[in-house]
């Protein structure tokens, strides 16, 4: 017997019967969610775990034994000792009978719509639906339209399930659709001209929508879905920390889409986030180590800056600038080649906005004040903000005898910068005009092509995948920068990005006790005592 | 009574006064005994007045034919936590159904009177009458009335001096069949588009604005207080066991004397249509009759040769009593545009919630008109009855059940009408003159 | 009274069906007031009378000014007076959009816009709901909204050729206002007058047992209305 969820009493829990197997559940529990829990996914389109439920789409019908009618399964709560069939004769008639209503005006737009691959109606059809339709009548034609912002509609697409009309008034805090008219001639509108573009969360409803009846805009007509790679990872806009997806072809992104995270960012993401994805695809790339500015293998790069690095006098001043769009990983051990190398400070220079814009639905979720990912990894690493809120400044010329630069890339700075320094290194993705005099520039990757972790403004760590090939020479900087740190007698260069992150761990008392393992896929808070002992946290 | 006369068959109980314009005045209405069932039932407690409502055996009027007196019984006992509401359906919209709008503009003191006492019993401190857009006539004497009542101390607070408060609101619709079911009123009164509610939870436990409400029928609420006056035995003294009491039976369509028949319950059909109704006009034969407004199956002329007039009795017979609208059709009847005009009226006034109703009920009224103007194939029957099928029982409420009833009834029963307009451009011409 | 187990046809009185009653039968003492009521109501004060009575007044009339401001002088008492029968400002909108409807004719996106403001709703639910309901106007209409039942039990009695007979003495299509601005004839479902096949609905009267041929008078009641400045018989 399956026991669905974990506690409450035995005075608390209902036992049901679904297709044979018997499942004990809270009481109050819905039948969908009784199903969902044994593995069992009940076919629906109103329905949304994190939306109210209307009950109105009629697909999730349910067979309870004794009871005249068929059963909403998302509505009805599990009654004890209830038998539930979801495949009997009359679940199945009613569910093809449904579809067939669904498909009466449907318009076959599969071939030219961005749905098709992750259409609902495409799924639910094709496993339960009728073979042929039946109608002989011309199809209603209510029209497109745009909504404003980066959502187009398409009415005869659309199956009125009132998801995005629920989610702008239950998640996103206005009423901003409606439905208009009623019966067979209802669409979903806007007030007229107003659109949801000034809208924060609209961005989600496209996810929502079980068809293509709302599209993006930026989206459109770009890739077949089918074609798309899908890796899991965070999104690096904000220190929110939203789980995320990387969707893309050809080794570029398409599209970022929500990853669920209950305790992060629910279903959801903001549109900032949403939309800025495009600096990933960036070109052109650093393609090779350039040693005083000629390219040079790795290895000779390598071993040409170790020697430099161990020349150096003791006393020497590092200034080391950390990136808030790189892993901890990364940051981590860029903070101690600074120690190992000479003392100084670490900085890091980050956009800020004047608020936060939290998710009226889900507040837990908030657009952050700090527009980049892991400002508070940084934080608790040591790294101190210089700058201002957009970035900038902050760095004076030649102000320490080393400089090492991961990642930031100088935009604001002069060609001359860093020319006074005993030694500028530059570990970056792009090409800088104010790197033209770098000692040192080395290519390494995206986070999003690497493995690594973020910590979001909540102190929690999470792990992100590689979505994205890199460049053939860059490598990550974790890696780069263990080796230099090897190549110092600072222990054994990780050969992992799990390893860089225990190596890391093992120095910052934040992450003690942390790992990859234990992180998992949905992330692990670092030790709040040292969290709030750092200062890390305050909103800055 | 076709108004404006009666028939001698007829048991006098709501319709007196029908015709008489003094019975929509306060003065009048009292002349009559008006509001001394209110009186009475103020000293009462509410329990007991549920007991007796109970006991009589009234049925509600809006089709449904619940047991009021039950139905009152849902409602907490309790008001001292929340609001309870009383609301009267007063949106008659059902084709063929025209018998709150006489109860309304010839006695709305009767209509008051029993919605006051139905209040006092189920501890509701406001009446909301959710009367159709469309009965402005209706609405103005009914603002009327209520302007009459306020200033008589028989609304408002402390009602004759009882120490029970109650309100009026005469709160009208502005155009939706739907938002004659119940939970779809609720939804209209809160200022919502007029959709049905899933049940549960029901009105009693969370109705509108989220309180215990009971909603009761325009026809129903007038028969309370002349139970109260005369007695649960003296109602039930009318009618059958099952069906108790009085009925307006309002009759429409090709009958000599159409109009509103107060006549007890478990009238036989038959004498119904002949005697009381005047017969068939213009000499014709019957061919069908709807016994209950158009959401209920059709009946064949046969059917109706024994058929007694109640709630029981029509059911057995495969349809059911309903609003008691009976539309009769003779036989130049087309059936098939009859039919195709009733699943327009579904189309037209489908929510559009449920998926079933909001491209059934158009899928259904497209095929009818493709049937009647000659396009249409015997499969496409088949067709008709299995969408039917698929709109009955999986829908939030039963307009979907609705439409598909005369659909499949008429095929079943009338299948000639449409094998005769099978494969034929033009009209045949017998059908063609014909309403 | 009498029983008519034996009534004959109905004959037509001087001048045809005055559309306001059943049979006349021996009710020859009732006037069209009696039947209406119009005696008993009076004129209704614009500022709304008993609070509950406030939310149910006509709101398709013949004199209305779609620039008209909406809630001053009596219609800001009788705005009060409808908020106050509802626990929830939203239990307000339907009277509220049919005030508003009552003073200018037709409910337009500005119209919408204004309401939203005044009972702090976002506009998109207020277009939502005045668009689920059939009696608000989207769009202006002509003096006379004259609404035809052809649903089954007036479509039994001949309700499709009294549609025409008001389209041609109309001169127009369904739907459209007539040149003159004076008539929008459209056709509506059930009116809950079924016993009085055909019945129509004009503006905040119904004509009940209207036969085509009384067509041409109830145009020519409603023009000579119409010119005597809207006075309502």
């Amino acid at each position: 017997m399956a026991n669905v969820n974990e506690g409450g009493t035995a005075a608390d829990m209902v036992t049901c019967t679904i297709d044979g197997v018997e499942v004990s559940v809270p009481k109050g529990t819905r039948i969908i969610e009784a199903a969902e829990g044994i593995g069992l996914g009940i076919a629906h389109y109103c329905y949304h775990p994190a939306l109210s439920a209307p009950a109105m789409c009629r697909m999730c019908l349910v067979e309870v034994e004794g009871a005249p009618k068929l059963a909403p399964a998302c509505v009805t709560t599990v009654g004890d000792g209830q038998v539930i069939n979801t495949e009997s004769e009359r679940a199945l008639k009613a569910r093809e009978g449904t579809l067939e209503f669904y498909l009466f005006n449907h318009p076959l737009d599969c071939p030219i719509c961005d749905k098709s691959g992750e259409c609902k109606l495409q799924d639910y059809v094709h496993s339960e639906g009728r073979a042929h339709g039946r109608s002989l009548e011309a199809k209603r034609v209510l029209g497109q339209d745009d909504f404003g912002g980066d959502i187009l509609y398409d009415g005869d697409r659309c199956i009125m399930c009132t998801r995005c009309v629920r989610f702008m008034r239950e998640i996103g805090g206005e009423d901003a659709l409606c439905v208009v008219q009623r019966g067979h001639r209802s669409v979903i509108d806007t007030f007229y001209d107003e659109g949801v573009g000034e809208n924060l969360w609209a961005g989600n409803i496209v996810d929502i929508c079980p068809v293509g009846a709302l599209l993006s805009k930026d989206f459109l007509h770009k890739a077949r879905v089918w074609d798309l790679d899908r890796t899991p990872s965070v999104c690096a806009s904000c220190s929110q920390g939203c789980n995320i997806y990387l969707d893309g072809r050809d080794n570029a992104v398409d599209r970022l889409r929500p990853r669920q995270n209950t305790e992060v960012n629910s279903y959801w993401m903001c549109d900032y986030g949403r939309y800025n994805y495009e600096w990933l695809n960036r070109q052109p790339r650093l393609e090779s180590p350039l040693v005083g500015g000629t390219e040079s293998a790795w290895q000779a790069a390598v071993i040409s800056l170790v020697e430099r690095l161990k020349a150096l006098p003791s006393g020497t001043r590092v200034r080391v600038v950390g990136s808030a769009v790189l892993g901890n990983e990364d940051n981590g051990l860029l903070a101690r080649l600074a120690e190992v190398v000479g003392d100084g400070e670490t900085v890091f220079r980050s956009a800020r906005a004047a608020d936060e814009e939290p998710c009226p639905g889900f507040p837990v979720l908030r657009r952050r004040r700090e527009l980049a990912a892991n400002v508070e990894g940084l934080k608790l690493m040591g790294f101190s903000r210089v700058g201002d809120d957009e970035g900038r400044g902050g760095l004076e010329a030649s102000s320490g005898d080393v400089v090492i630069v991961l990642g930031d890339d100088l935009a604001d700075l002069p060609e001359d910068f860093g020319r006074g320094a005993e030694l500028f290194v530059h570990l970056a993705t792009h090409a800088s005009a104010a790197a033209a005099g770098a000692d040192y520039v080395l290519p390494v990757t995206l986070y999003a092509e690497q493995e690594g972790t973020f910590t979001n403004a909540d102190g929690r760590v999470q792990r992100f995948w590689p979505g994205l090939q890199p460049p053939a020479m860059a490598r990550p900087a974790w890696q780069v920068l263990g080796v230099l740190l090897a190549g110092l007698g600072d222990g054994a260069a990780p050969a992992d990005a799990a390893n860089a992150f225990l190596r890391v761990a093992q120095i910052h008392d934040a992450f003690a006790g942390l790992s990859y393992e234990n992180i998992g896929a949905r992330g692990a808070l670092v030790n709040e005592l040292v969290r709030l002992g750092a200062g890390a946290g305050e909103e800055g | 009574m076709a108004y404006p006369y009666r028939h001698e068959q007829e048991t006098v109980v709501l319709t007196r006064g029908f015709g008489d314009p003094r019975t929509r005045t306060l003065e009048g209405w009292r002349a009559l005994g008006g509001y001394n069932a209110l009186a009475k039932v103020l000293e009462m407690a509410p329990n007991d007045v549920i007991e007796v409502v109970k006991a009589s055996g009234l049925r509600g009027r809006g089709g449904a034919g619940f047991p009021t007196g039950v139905k009152w019984s849902f409602m907490p006992k309790d008001d001292s936590k929340q609001p309870h509401y009383l609301l009267i359906n007063a949106d008659e919209s059902e084709p063929g159904a025209f018998k709150d709008r006489e109860l309304l503009r010839w006695t709305p003191h009767q209509v008051i009177e029993g919605a006051l006492i139905g209040a006092h019993a189920i501890r509701a401190r406001h009446v909301y009458i959710y009367m159709r857009g469309e009965f402005f006539e209706p609405a103005q004497i009914m603002a009327r009335a209520i302007e009459e009542i306020y200033q008589a101390n028989l609304a408002g607070r402390d009602i004759l001096g009882s120490g029970v408060d109650i309100d009026v609101t005469l709160h009208l619709g502005a155009g939706a069949y739907i938002c004659g079911e119940e939970t779809a009123l609720m939804n209209s009164l809160e200022g919502r588009r007029g959709q049905p509610r899933i049940k549960p939870p029901f009105p009693a436990v969370m109705g509108a604005f989220g309180k215990p409400t009971t909603i009761n029928n325009v026809e129903t609420v007038a028969a309370v207080p002349h139970i109260i006056v005369n007695g649960a035995d003296w109602y039930r003294s009318f009618g059958t066991d099952k069906s108790p009491g009085t009925k307006l039976f309002n009759v429409s369509g090709h009958v000599v004397r159409r109009g509103n028949y107060e006549l007890p319950l478990g009238f036989p059909m038959k004498e119904f249509l002949y005697d009381v109704c005047g017969g068939i006009r213009d000499g014709r034969q019957l061919k069908a009759v709807i016994p209950g407004g158009s959401s209920v199956p059709i009946l064949t002329a046969a059917e109706c040769e024994e058929l007694a007039l109640d709630y029981e009795s029509v059911a057995a017979a495969g349809s059911m009593l309903g609003t008691a609208s009976v539309i009769v059709m003779d036989d130049r009847t087309n059936i098939v545009k009859q039919v195709r005009r009733m699943v327009e009226f579904y189309a037209h006034e489908s929510c559009g919630q449920c998926t079933p109703c909001r491209e059934g009920t158009e899928w259904l009224a497209k095929i009818l008109r493709r049937i009647e103007a000659g396009q249409g194939t015997e499969e496409d029957l088949d067709t008709l009855l299995d969408l039917g099928a698929n709109m009955t029982g999986t829908t939030i409420c039963v307009l979907s059940d609705s439409a598909a009833a005369p659909v499949a009834s008429s095929i079943e029963k009338f299948r000639d009408d449409y094998l005769a307009l099978l494969g034929r451009a033009p009209e045949a011409p017998a059908l063609a003159a014909a309403h | 009274m009498s029983s008519r187990a034996d009534a004959p046809e109905r004959t037509p009185l001087q001048g045809g069906n005055e559309g306001w009653a059943g049979e006349r039968g021996e009710f020859e003492s009732l006037s069209e007031s009696d039947v209406r009521g119009s005696g008993y109501v009076g004129k209704r004060p614009p500022e709304g009378g008993a609070a509950g009575a406030a939310c149910s007044y006509p709101f398709q009339v013949a004199e209305r000014d779609p620039d008209a401001p909406l809630f001053e002088g009596p219609y800001r008492e009788r705005l009060e007076k409808i908020l106050s029968r509802y626990p929830e400002t939203r239990g307000a909108l339907l009277p509220v959009l049919s005030l508003a409807q009552e003073i200018r004719g037709h409910v337009s996106p500005a119209t919408m816009d204004e309401v939203a403001r005044v009972l702090k709703l976002e506009p998109a639910t207020v277009r939502g709901v005045a668009t689920f309901y059939t009696m608000y106007n989207k769009r202006p209409v002509g003096s006379y909204l004259v609404q035809v039942c052809t649903n089954v039990a007036c479509n039994l009695c001949g309700a499709d050729d009294v549609m025409e007979a008001f389209l041609a003495a109309v001169d127009g299509a369904a739907g459209d206002t007539s040149a003159d601005g004076n008539f929008t004839v459209i056709e509506a479902e059930c009116l809950g007058a079924c016993g009085f096949p055909t019945a129509v609905q004009v503006n905040e009267r119904y004509f009940e047992n209207v036969r085509p041929e009384d067509v041409p008078a109830i145009i020519e009641r409603l023009r000579a209305e119409r010119a005597a400045n809207g006075k309502e018989g």
